[in-house]
């Protein structure tokens, strides 16, 4: 087994197999829970269109995801620095690349994982509707991008600052800033800054070309625009994410 | 005779002055703008006009709203809690020949057929006044559906926490 994919199942198997790791997923599937029983429980909520409940889990999943890819991408570096164990692992006989790539395929497991985890529940709100298929791919394919690209703004964040709180805090801080037009309504989105926010934040990116997709039914192909946006994203994170772990001095 | 006529005359007005006259009229029109079909989760609106038909000021006028399911088999009243937050107007006094207006907006939860009636009393009136009846049938429209909800939202959880109780007796029986 090449070093990519040994770094990669240790990422990965940290979370889902240890204690520590299961508790996590217990908390997200938990969160699930009460959003899908919230939607039969509120009033407001069980009226909603099965697509328009779809579209609402896909977001809560999406933010989900993201929030775990910034804290397994801070404890990537800055975490075992932290623990003294990256040190041994960057004079193994391995190229950064490789580490890198190795601890870049962990989060995008941690994903799947996620992914994996919300398909019941994507399930259960949708299966009697309309674009529940399509709802799925539109999260693999606008939601990878999506959360990968946190886990690696986070992975460089804590490569640069060195400190898992301060990464944490940072990275927590954008990601609210990205799902401010998530929480506070679409209202603010009508205005100039507002549409220029939604352009140039990929959650708010992703999260219309869903809409588009599983509540107005559009193709999923029309929303390439979309897909390239959070592609580039991911891509400018993951320039991030490399340099600041090159640059991490042992 | 004529003394007999004028007295049956003064009987008359006397009882006409004794008997409570329905001093309030509601009309009711459900809004232009009302979807032809509603379904669950639309929204209804019906405007009234409450008048004061009578020679007095009617004081302390209270309208409210009141729905009725009218299904075969299911006719039952309907509890507004989540259909409406405005289930009642009050005037503090109506005059002879005022009109109260009042737009009554619904939030269509259930399917089914229906009637709406708003009634009104006042603090010096001695009977209820009712308008007449708008009724209006909700469709269905495909919704979460709790049997499936229910089942993986606990189902889930308990299984990753079984997962989670089971490596940590491994990990205790290892050590």
């Amino acid at each position: 087994m090449n070093a990519v994919a040994i770094i990669a199942r240790k990422e990965a198997g940290d979370l889902l197999r240890s204690p520590r790791g299961l508790s996590w997923l217990l908390a997200m599937a938990a969160a699930l829970s009460a959003f899908s029983l919230l939607l039969i429980s509120d009033a407001e909520l069980s009226l909603l269109d099965n697509a328009e409940a779809v579209y609402g889990m896909c977001a809560v999943i999406m933010g989900l995801g993201a929030l775990l890819a910034i804290v397994m991408g801070v404890d990537t570096v800055a975490g075992e620095k932290e623990r003294g164990s990256l040190v041994p692992l960057l004079v193994a006989p391995v190229s950064r690349d490789r580490i890198l790539f190795g601890k870049l395929a962990g989060i995008a497991m941690v994903w799947a994982a996620m992914y994996l985890l919300a398909l019941p529940y994507l399930w259960a709100a949708g299966g009697a509707g309309q674009n529940l298929a399509e709802g799925l791919v539109s999260l693999a394919l606008m939601g990878t991008p999506v959360v990968l690209g946190f886990g690696f703004l986070a992975m460089g964040m804590g490569a640069r600052l060195s400190s898992t709180r301060s990464a944490l805090m940072v990275c927590l801080v954008i990601l609210l800033l990205a799902a401010s037009p998530v929480i506070l309504g679409p209202s603010l989105r009508q205005t100039a800054v507002g549409r220029i926010f939604d352009w140039i934040n990929p959650l708010s990116v992703a999260l219309n070309a869903l809409d588009a997709v599983i509540i107005d039914s559009q193709a999923v192909v029309s929303q390439w625009l979309h897909w390239n946006l959070t592609l580039l994203f991911s891509g400018i994170t993951l320039w991030f994410a490399r340099d600041g772990f090159y640059r991490t001095a042992l | 005779m004529k003394r007999f006529a004028t007295i049956c005359f003064l009987m008359l007005g006397v009882v006409a002055l004794a008997t409570p006259a329905f001093a309030l009229r509601i009309s009711i029109a459900p809004d232009h703008g009302n979807p032809a079909s509603p379904q669950m989760g639309d929204r209804l609106r019906f405007h009234t006009a409450i008048q004061n038909d009578g020679h007095a000021t009617q004081e302390g006028v209270l309208a409210w709203i009141s729905l009725v399911e009218t299904d075969s088999g299911k006719e039952q009243p309907v509890d507004l809690e989540d259909w409406s937050a405005h289930k009642a107007v009050v005037s503090a006094a109506l005059l002879p020949g005022q009109t109260v207006e009042t737009i009554w907006p619904m939030r269509l939860i259930k399917a089914g057929s229906y009637r709406v009636v708003v009634s009104a009393m006042s603090r010096n009136g001695e009977t209820l006044t009712a308008s007449p009846f708008v009724d209006f049938t909700v469709r269905q429209k495909p919704v979460v559906e709790s049997s499936r909800i229910v089942p993986v939202a606990l189902g889930a959880p308990l299984f990753i926490a079984g997962l989670l109780i089971w490596r940590l007796r491994e990990n205790r029986a290892r050590a």
